[in-house]
């Protein structure tokens, strides 16, 4: 059983800029990190390859039965819902849109199960609606840390105030705050060879 | 490669100025006064970012996303959000995914230059898709 940690991002309108914002200040972290961003299948790619410009970690469109692995991060592909298997491996399933969207925040948060062998964070920025609320809650459920992002920093104060309405959110912080938070949760890992410059 | 932008503004006012700020940074702009003129423009090949305003008579932002979808006018396009509301409108349910960002008028020169460069280097640099 792998023990990797894993921490899971739900993100909608205004995501690319604060996810920049996030990764840019994040050194290279033993965690997984898997971004469940409400977008396009033609701007998934797109918007994987911006934030892996700016990322000190790989970033890459997350592949159907692929394993996460420390110190990466993925994006979830539009158009489908992600879901992990074991809290480690990727699925990715077509399916009816959940709160009108795929993929959806809380199918893929509502993935993980017990026994958690990492550490577990959930997080849910800026965006339009509740998706993500009843995720974190679950999230939250099986033992994890659960932040959401400030309304001053949001673009959109939808989703995070729907994450904090369900009494399941720890922390409530800004995307440099929530990146101070992560850096003093995860120990750092050497940054990868193919970011290494 | 061109870099396009295009402003979808009822607002005279608003579209003057996004011209200017486009012009300082020279990028190529296009100007619609309504969603039809967008869907109008879009269907004769613009591609690139749209500036979106959401409060416009007849048809609004939403009702323009949700034809520029269904009339296969989306791939090639960022979309980008203009409002002067602080609260999210529930319109915006089961679009949400083609709206990239939301910027609250009025907003600055170098935040919308920031915004439309870095999308504009998305939609550049960012291939096919297909791996």
């Amino acid at each position: 059983m792998s023990r990797t940690s894993l921490v899971m991002i739900g993100v909608s309108t205004g995501g690319p800029p604060t996810l920049k914002e996030l990764f840019g200040a994040l050194p290279a972290l033993d965690a997984a990190f898997v971004i469940v961003l409400h977008i396009t299948p033609e701007m998934d790619y797109r918007i994987a390859q911006g934030l892996d410009q700016v990322a000190s970690m790989p970033v890459t469109l997350a592949r159907h039965g692929e394993y996460l692995r420390p110190g990466h991060v993925y994006l979830a592909p539009g158009g489908v819902h992600l879901k992990l298997e074991g809290n480690q491996k990727v699925v990715l399933c077509k399916g009816a849109r959940v709160n009108y969207v795929a993929p959806s925040v809380d199918v893929a948060m509502q993935s993980l199960t017990r026994p958690l062998w990492g550490k577990l964070v959930g997080i849910v920025l800026t965006g339009m609606g509740k998706d993500g609320a009843e995720g974190l809650r679950h999230l939250k459920s099986l033992g994890g840390l659960t932040m959401a992002q400030d309304q001053k920093s949001s673009v959109i104060y939808g989703m995070p105030k729907a994450a904090l309405q369900t009494g399941a959110v720890d922390l409530v912080l800004p995307p440099r705050g929530i990146a101070d938070k992560l850096v003093k949760l995860f120990p750092p890992l050497p940054v990868p060879l193919s970011k290494a410059t | 490669m061109p870099k396009r932008v295009m402003i979808v503004d009822d607002n005279e006012y608003v579209r003057l100025s996004v011209e200017i700020i486009c012009e300082s940074v020279e990028l190529e702009l296009a100007s619609a006064a309504s969603g039809e003129e967008c869907l109008r423009q879009l269907e004769a090949g613009f591609s690139g970012v749209i500036l979106m305003d959401i409060m416009m008579p007849e048809m609004d932002g939403w009702d323009t996303i949700r034809q520029i979808v269904a009339r296969g006018l989306y791939p090639g396009n960022v979309i980008v959000m203009l409002t002067g509301m602080g609260e999210p409108d529930a319109k915006m349910d089961g679009v949400q995914e083609y709206v990239t960002d939301y910027l609250t008028k009025p907003f600055g020169p170098d935040q919308l230059i920031e915004s439309l460069q870095y999308y504009l280097s998305l939609l550049q640099g960012g291939g096919d898709g297909d791996e």
